[in-house]
């Protein structure tokens, strides 16, 4: 009985990892208008591991949420942006799901 | 070196007209404009890079001075020449140059026009400056538009949000089309891909302008 227990237990912490979306947030030069966060997410959203986009002109804030398993190396995220015509500051990976970046820039609006 | 030879060769030659001529990079642009009924434009461009596009539009002028007209149907390349991306803020220079048919009422026929120009602008998310020359040209008109924008929000807007601006124009036109500056105060409205921009002149004159990206 324990070790169906603690295999069931095991089972679902890996469902759960493995589910959990890891997010990439990039702070970007020349955000300044909707064209701009327009022309971001187009170029973002057409690579294959991207599940969702969220731009804030305040935040100077790019955040792309990656489907489960998959990432997207630092090199194509600059070079996304730079095809796009915008200069990538810094990259940031977390755990944070899309949904609480999402929140915490809503709160953060002055 | 050899894109900024191009470009300076375009700008030396001849001409358009509004906003950006290019958006973001695999992206359609739309733009109408009534400028105060001296100027009526519509431009369609393809970016297939966020640096050029490619298209064309038709322009009408019509002169308050003396009445003549000119149709001008043309083909154009834009291109974005340099792009300053700074923290809160972004300049950019584009030229652009074309070539099209002009048919007009002070000629008989349809003439050969080249058309060049210039445009340097300056945003942040609460001040807008932008300067444009555009020139179309034929062996019997010659007609230059310089048009000077600053603008001003008064709020930030976020992307998904409604932009506001109120934006001071003067606009300066050769070719006898019209005597003395033109000014106009324009209100700006833009949200997602779709812009749309009205205001009147100091002759009490509508000025227009709307512009679609997708």
């Amino acid at each position: 009985m324990k070790q169906f227990q603690l295999l069931l237990a095991v089972t679902l912490f890996t469902v759960a990892t493995s589910s959990m979306a890891a997010t990439i947030e990039m702070t970007v030069n020349g955000l300044v208008c909707a064209f701009c966060a327009q022309g971001i997410e187009k170029k973002l959203k057409k690579l294959s591991a991207t599940s969702e986009v969220v731009v804030s002109l305040e935040h100077r804030l790019v955040a792309v949420s990656l489907k489960d398993g998959q990432d997207i190396p630092d090199a194509d995220l600059r070079r996304a942006l730079t095809d796009a015509g915008y200069t990538v500051k810094a990259i940031a990976r977390s755990e944070t799901p899309i949904a609480d970046v999402r929140e915490r820039l809503k709160q953060a609006q002055p | 070196m050899v894109r900024l030879f191009i470009g300076l060769c375009v700008v030396g030659v001849a001409a358009p007209a509004a906003a950006k001529p290019i958006a973001f990079a695999d992206g359609t642009t739309v733009m109408a404009e009534y400028g105060a009924g001296t100027m009526q434009e519509l431009q369609i461009f393809y970016a297939p890079q966020f640096d050029y596009s490619v298209g064309g539009g038709h322009v009408d002028f019509t002169s308050d001075v003396d009445g003549h007209r000119e149709h001008i149907n043309y083909a154009r390349l834009n291109w974005l020449a340099h792009r300053w991306n700074l923290d809160d803020a972004q300049a950019n220079v584009f030229v652009w140059g074309g070539a099209g048919s002009a048919i007009g009422n002070r000629f008989d026929g349809t003439r050969i026009a080249g058309n060049a120009g210039v445009q340097v602008d300056y945003e942040t998310r609460r001040v807008y400056a932008s300067m444009k020359s555009d020139l179309q040209r034929s062996s019997v008109f010659s007609d230059r538009i310089d048009t000077l924008q600053l603008g001003v929000a008064p709020y930030k807007h976020d992307y998904g949000g409604l932009a506001t601006w109120f934006v001071f124009q003067a606009r300066h036109y050769t070719g006898e089309l019209h005597s003395g500056i033109e000014t106009a105060a324009l209100l700006r409205l833009f949200k997602g891909g779709a812009w749309i921009e009205a205001g009147v002149t100091d002759a009490g004159k509508v000025q227009a302008m709307a512009m679609f990206n997708f």
